[in-house]
């Protein structure tokens, strides 16, 4: 942090935060001009890692692009990779067998509990508490080590393909899974036991950073940050897609709107993703995992979007086709973009501490927003 | 002031148990794997970087086709051929260079390969200094391999 | 039903303006509607007369306003609104009356029209709608009013677009490069951009 001051006569001076602060989680800088500790603006500075990846989708095939879009968002890189896909299916009208859909689940909703205890164990070393951090990694791994044995990597996965699944899974991957939700139902109180409940944190967060349901409309922020403010909109509910419709599970939603209705939320959240991934495992169909898509995608022309609910929000692509085999405008909608963007506006008169507090519960991921 | 007394019993109660999750953990076996005194079990699928699949012979089973270098994303694959030496129809690959700096393991040469010709290895212990120590010469590799 | 309410909200608003501007075409003498659509280009609007007084009648030229329903399944969104640019932001405000959030703001190029459209994404929280609406610039000089003060959102949404495509949003308080370096004077979303 380096600090200057603007001003004599004013009693404000700037404050630099980042690009390089553990705090912000990768290279985003903030500038903040404060009185004393209390934050009088803020302004994110951002595009240090700014690749163009909209433009790579303009120049490459559809399939060629499929490594890009898990690749914004290295922590629920399946996510993206579905969301990918999945516009891509609705331009081209492929239909997937369900036994991909199925998998296809499975698997997203293990990438999403894993991206839950990476923040969770990220969110409570920003606040001080270094413990959690090794429980959320010991957790998470067991996922990594499940997820690598049917998609050949541990963090960019690049799985889903047009049409279905790269390779079919086996039934140990879902005796794994099946294991996983079990041991993970086992550790949840433990993590209520050492974090939720826990006195230091509850008052590090209660009552602090409060974001209304009105702000997250006017800013277009979704995921845990809408639900922390009381709406209960999730894109797996509110727009059904995959095979979403057929499972039972809730959308939690804490109306406080601070940062820890937020954290409850993502808690809530890893407990009914459990739900999800065991119905899943259950009820997977046998039969094909791939559908007989033609070598090259020329989808039709015309505007195609399509959504989904990736671990921070709503995800969405927009195809543009001209009729060949590249788009004529990709354009990604990505959900921390819009949760920085209110970031300004709510961090107004805090202390400093509790902003960090605040810009830890966005969960954000930093090459997701600069694309 | 009861509110007061309240949330500092409920307050030292919840560092109290936070503490004995701790301390549990402190007697329950370790889950650190101690590379690379131990290595893990590299699972079946794993993608490292691609290599050439040998037949029968120890020959390459490539036919120089091209597929693969046309469907990577990246440019990460040249691929060249020449006729068979025993006069038969079609071609072998002379020369086959992976530039791994590119690569991002998407699998669509694996994908594109109506021959199987290539698959992912099982190598991740890759570090270096040099940028030229990922540029593979895979055909090289394979006659390495062999001999 | 709310895709209905807003998309007949969206409609009057497009008819209003279309029938302002016969009104003031009436004076002028001109084809109002297509004048709109070149938005000063006064060479494209002369191509487009030229071009085919007949054919226009079978499909508009691109950027006439009107209102599409469109199919969910196939397109991915209900209403597709095209609007004058100048009516963005009361398309936006009618949108913010009936509680959508925005989703994006996004620009297209394109050169053979010598174009450039601003797509706005709204979606409701409540029900499944989810409303586009577009509107096209003159390529040489793209401008249009700023929907910020509608949504304070747009506001970063504008940013990149004024980023990736040189497109001006008149009325933004703070129309600085936002993703791109701050001394960026290339726009590498249009189409004729090369490193």
């Amino acid at each position: 942090m380096s600090v200057t001051v603007t001003d004599p006569n004013l009693e404000t001076f700037v404050l630099n935060l980042g690009p390089q602060h553990p705090a912000t989680h990768g290279v985003l800088r903030v500038k903040l001009v404060m009185d004393g500790e209390y934050i009088v603006s803020a302004e994110p500075v951002l595009g240090y890692i700014h690749r163009m990846q909209e433009k790579m989708g303009e120049n490459r095939t559809y399939a060629q692009f499929l490594p890009n879009p898990p690749r914004l968002d290295y922590l629920s890189a399946l996510s993206y990779n579905l969301g990918y896909v999945m516009a891509v299916e609705r331009a081209a009208g492929i239909e997937v067998p369900e036994r991909a859909e199925y998998i296809r689940v499975i698997c997203t909703e293990l990438n999403r509990v894993a991206s839950h205890l990476l923040w969770h164990g990220a969110f409570i070393l920003d606040l001080g508490g270094f413990t959690p951090l090794l429980y959320a990694f010991d957790d998470r791994e067991q996922i990594l080590d499940l997820l690598e044995s049917v998609t050949g990597a541990r963090l960019t996965y690049c799985y889903f393909r047009f049409g279905g699944v790269y390779n079919d899974v086996d039934d140990d991957f879902l005796a794994g899974a099946k294991a996983f939700v079990k041991r993970m139902r086992e550790r949840l109180p433990m993590y209520h036991d050492l974090v939720t409940n826990n006195i230091i944190l509850i008052k590090r967060l209660k009552d602090i950073g409060f974001i209304s349901a009105e702000m997250c409309r006017k800013y277009g922020a979704t995921g845990p940050v809408l639900r922390g403010s009381g709406v209960a909109y999730d894109v797996r509910k509110a727009e059904p897609y995959s095979v979403y419709s057929e499972f039972d599970f809730d959308i939690p939603s804490y109306p406080e709107g601070d940062s820890y209705a937020r954290y409850r939320v993502r808690m809530d959240e890893i407990a009914e993703s459990l739900r999800i991934i065991e119905q899943a495992c259950d009820k997977i169909p046998d039969g094909p995992v791939r559908a007989k898509v033609p070598k090259t995608l020329k989808p039709p022309p015309g505007d195609y979007y399509h959504a989904v609910e990736a671990a921070r929000g709503e995800f969405g692509v927009r195809i543009v086709s001209d009729g060949t085999t590249k788009a004529y405008r990709m354009k990604l909608r990505s959900p921390s973009y819009s949760n920085l963007s209110l970031f300004g506006e709510a961090c107004e008169g805090m202390l400093l501490a509790d902003a960090l507090a605040l810009m830890g519960s966005l969960d954000l991921v930093i090459p997701e927003i600069d694309r | 002031m009861s509110g007061y007394f309240k949330e500092l019993f409920t307050g030292t109660k919840s560092l109290a148990v936070g503490m004995g999750v701790t301390i549990r953990a402190f007697f329950s076996p370790v889950v650190t794997m101690q590379y690379p005194y131990e290595t893990p079990k590299i699972p079946e699928r794993f993608r490292g970087h691609i290599e050439l699949v040998a037949d029968d012979e120890g020959k390459p089973k490539c036919v120089a086709c091209g597929m693969c270098q046309r469907a990577c994303p990246s440019g990460c694959i040249t691929v060249k051929g020449k006729k068979r030496e025993d006069g038969g129809k079609g071609k072998v690959v002379s020369f086959y260079r992976l530039d791994f700096t590119k690569c991002s393991l998407c699998g669509q040469c694996v994908e594109s390969c109506k021959f199987d010709a290539i698959t992912f290895s099982k190598e991740y212990n890759l570090a270096s200094t040099r940028k030229e120590d990922f540029i593979y010469d895979l055909l090289k590799r394979l006659q390495e391999k062999n001999s | 039903m709310i895709c209905d309410t807003v998309a007949q909200e969206l409609e009057e608003l497009i008819a209003a303006a279309a029938a302002e501007e016969e009104a003031a075409g009436g004076e002028a003498g001109a084809e109002a509607a297509d004048e709109a659509v070149a938005g000063g280009g006064a060479e494209a609007g002369a191509q487009g007369e030229a071009a085919g007084e007949g054919e226009e009648a079978a499909a508009p030229p691109p950027g006439t306003p009107m209102l599409r329903r469109t199919e969910y399944r196939s397109t991915g969104y209900h209403v597709d609104a095209t609007v004058a640019p100048a009516q963005v932001a009361e398309a936006a405000a009618i949108l913010d009356r009936h509680q959508f959030f925005i989703e994006t703001i996004t620009g297209v190029d394109w050169p053979a029209d010598r174009q450039m459209e601003v797509v706005y994404d709204f979606k409701h929280r409540e029900e499944l709608c989810r409303v586009v609406i577009r509107a096209r610039v003159d390529r040489d000089d793209p401008r249009l009013p700023t929907i910020s003060h509608v949504f304070p959102g747009a506001n970063w949404h504008e940013r990149e677009t004024h980023d990736f495509f040189g497109i001006v949003f008149d009325g933004h308080p703070y129309l600085e490069p936002l993703l791109l370096p701050e001394d960026a004077d290339f726009h590498p979303l249009r189409k004729d951009f090369s490193p």
